[in-house]
């Protein structure tokens, strides 16, 4: 089987950029600011594959790239260096090769991101339909009826209730703004979909219930997901394979239950212990 | 899945029908923060045939269960092969196979039971038994059936099904964890104490249920606790003795 997403060499650095920047950060020099240049590498060297249908998980502290690295595959951010291509199983995209017309398309279709903030995934001040509704217009033709019917649909899967659709999602709280969001990713059915730190902040059964719907998708829709996020619990409840990342570098990668049974890293062994 | 028998392929290495070999295996840890390195298994070397039971006896802490994890890649081995004849009559080396590997041998062909459930919380019981299948494709409502089947042949209350095995009895909770690790028929499972918990009558049931699994020709290599289902079940044992040193200062870069 061929990967949905593959990346090799990606990195970001905010900056000026130096020739010592590389070699002076990272987590042997313990930082990732370059002390010559003041640059921020933010990202360096990150190769990694994802498999449809597969969930992998990205962890590590704060700072250390994560977020980064899924604002570079969707297009928030471009990157320093890098390559990623992107297979739908009938045609690769090299991500970083593409024009702005491409990449508009790519983002409208074949990927989906749910933010840890709800207001970077949502228009809080247009309904809950309709934010669906825009991303629906963005990627197709559809008439009125059909565009309300499947943001209906999504809404119902994503256990928002019906008549909640045509109130602004401000009012609504944070799980509920996080389902609205993972509805709006959701309704061009895309393949991809990219999910940071999307728990993180809210109450521990409303992040049960977020989890589980996440779990839910997978297992009914095969997404392919790359999820973001500090929290072991999470890590350990949806990631088959899990990257570590510290100071915009991968310092591990490997089976999910390996890396929390027998971490290897010096560092994953003190985060995975800190967790106990 | 039928498992043919006698039917690797002349030139798989392994002999006529062993399914797992393990060559000279180790396992250290090393613990970077306490600058220590932790051998909890060295030297094992064993086969495990089509149809045969193998049990891993020794004291405690011997590193029997580092085996098992190692074979199932929950722990990377330090040294030694585990060569595991798939069902295509393929040789592959669980220590060095390609992650994407052992999660599809995880799916189909190797499975692991454990003394403990760890399984998703907020599903029905039937629903974690059934799970196994279901990601193989299976329609649901089969693998309920099936599911249903094994818990009742060991003996959970029907009362149970739809609710999740959070608040179950630990007893209770190592037969779903039984049923789920037998619904998918393997070409090789490894046991880790599955009856710690289970009274005499229930420990019957998974005796036949681990027989019928041997009869179908699953290899398994086994940790039981309980002489009574060595002598069962096992056809042969393999004696784990501890690692010479337990604990080694060493300097870690
Ligand atoms: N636009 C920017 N300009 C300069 N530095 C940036 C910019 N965006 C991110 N960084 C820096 O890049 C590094 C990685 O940030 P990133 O947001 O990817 O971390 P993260 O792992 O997601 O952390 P968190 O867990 O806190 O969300 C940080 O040091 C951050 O300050
Ligand atoms: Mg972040
Ligand atoms: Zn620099």
């Amino acid at each position: 089987m061929r990967a949905i997403l593959e990346v090799s060499g990606l990195s970001r650095i905010y900056g000026p950029g130096c020739p010592r920047c590389i070699d002076d950060t990272g987590p042997e020099a313990g930082r990732n600011v370059c002390p010559h240049c003041g640059s921020v590498v933010a990202v360096h060297g990150v190769d990694l594959k994802l498999m449809p249908g597969e969930i992998l998980g990205i962890m590590g502290e704060s700072g250390s790239g994560k977020s980064t690295v899924v604002k570079l595959l969707n297009f928030d951010e471009a990157p320093t260096s890098g390559h990623a291509q992107v297979f739908d199983g009938e045609r690769a995209w090299d991500l970083f090769a593409l024009n702005a017309a491409e990449k508009r398309w790519l983002r409208d279709n074949r990927m989906g991101t749910v933010y840890q903030n709800p207001h970077l995934g949502l228009n809080l001040d247009i309904s809950a339909g309709g934010n669906i509704a825009e991303r629906l217009l963005m990627s197709e033709v559809l008439s009125y009826a059909e565009i309300r019917e499947r943001a209906r649909d999504l809404l119902a899967r994503t256990q928002v209730p019906a008549m909640r659709m045509d109130e602004r999602p401000r009012r609504f709280s944070g799980g509920m703004q996080q389902r609205v969001q993972i509805a709006r990713a959701l309704v061009t059915n895309p393949p991809l979909l990219f999910l940071d730190e999307v728990t993180t902040g809210l109450d521990l059964s409303v992040q049960a219930r977020i989890l589980d719907l996440i779990l839910e998708l997978q297992e009914r829709l095969a997404i392919a997901m790359i999820a973001v996020t500090h929290d072991l619990g999470v890590i350990r409840l949806l990631a088959t394979r899990t990257i570590v990342m510290r100071h915009g570098r991968i310092v591990e990668a490997g089976l999910t239950d390996q890396i929390l049974e027998d971490p290897q890293n010096a560092y994953t062994q003190e985060l995975v212990a800190a967790a106990l | 899945m039928p498992i043919p028998r006698n039917s690797l392929p002349p030139h798989s290495e392994p002999g006529s029908d062993v399914v797992l070999r393990l060559k000279d295996l180790g396992k250290t840890f090393v613990l970077h923060e306490q600058r220590k390195t932790v051998p909890s298994a060295s030297g094992i070397s064993l086969d495990v045939e089509a149809g045969a039971l193998v049990a891993l006896v020794g004291s405690s802490g011997a590193g029997k269960s580092s085996i098992l994890k190692s074979v199932y890649r929950t722990y990377l081995p330090t040294c030694g092969r585990i060569e595991f004849v798939r069902a295509d009559g393929r040789v592959v080396d669980l220590a060095t196979a390609p992650e994407s590997e052992i999660i599809a041998l995880r799916e189909r062909e190797i499975g692991f039971v454990t003394q403990f459930l760890h399984c998703l919380p907020r599903q029905s019981t039937l629903d974690v038994v059934a799970r196994p299948l279901v990601r193989l494709g299976v329609p649901l409502a089969e693998a309920r059936d099936k599911a249903r089947g094994l818990l009742c042949r060991l003996g959970v209350p029907e009362r149970l099904y739809d609710i999740g095995p959070a608040t179950f009895s630990g007893g209770e909770r190592q037969r779903v964890n039984i049923a789920r690790g037998l619904i998918v028929r393997r070409r090789l499972l490894l046991l880790d104490e599955p009856t710690a918990s289970l009274d005499a009558a229930t420990r019957d049931k998974v005796i036949a249920l681990v027989a019928e699994e041997k009869a179908a020709g699953v290899a398994i290599l086994a940790i039981f606790h309980d002489a009574a289902l060595v002598a069962a079940l096992a056809d042969r044992t393999c004696e784990i003795s501890p690692p010479a040193a337990v604990v080694l200062e060493r300097e870690v870069a």
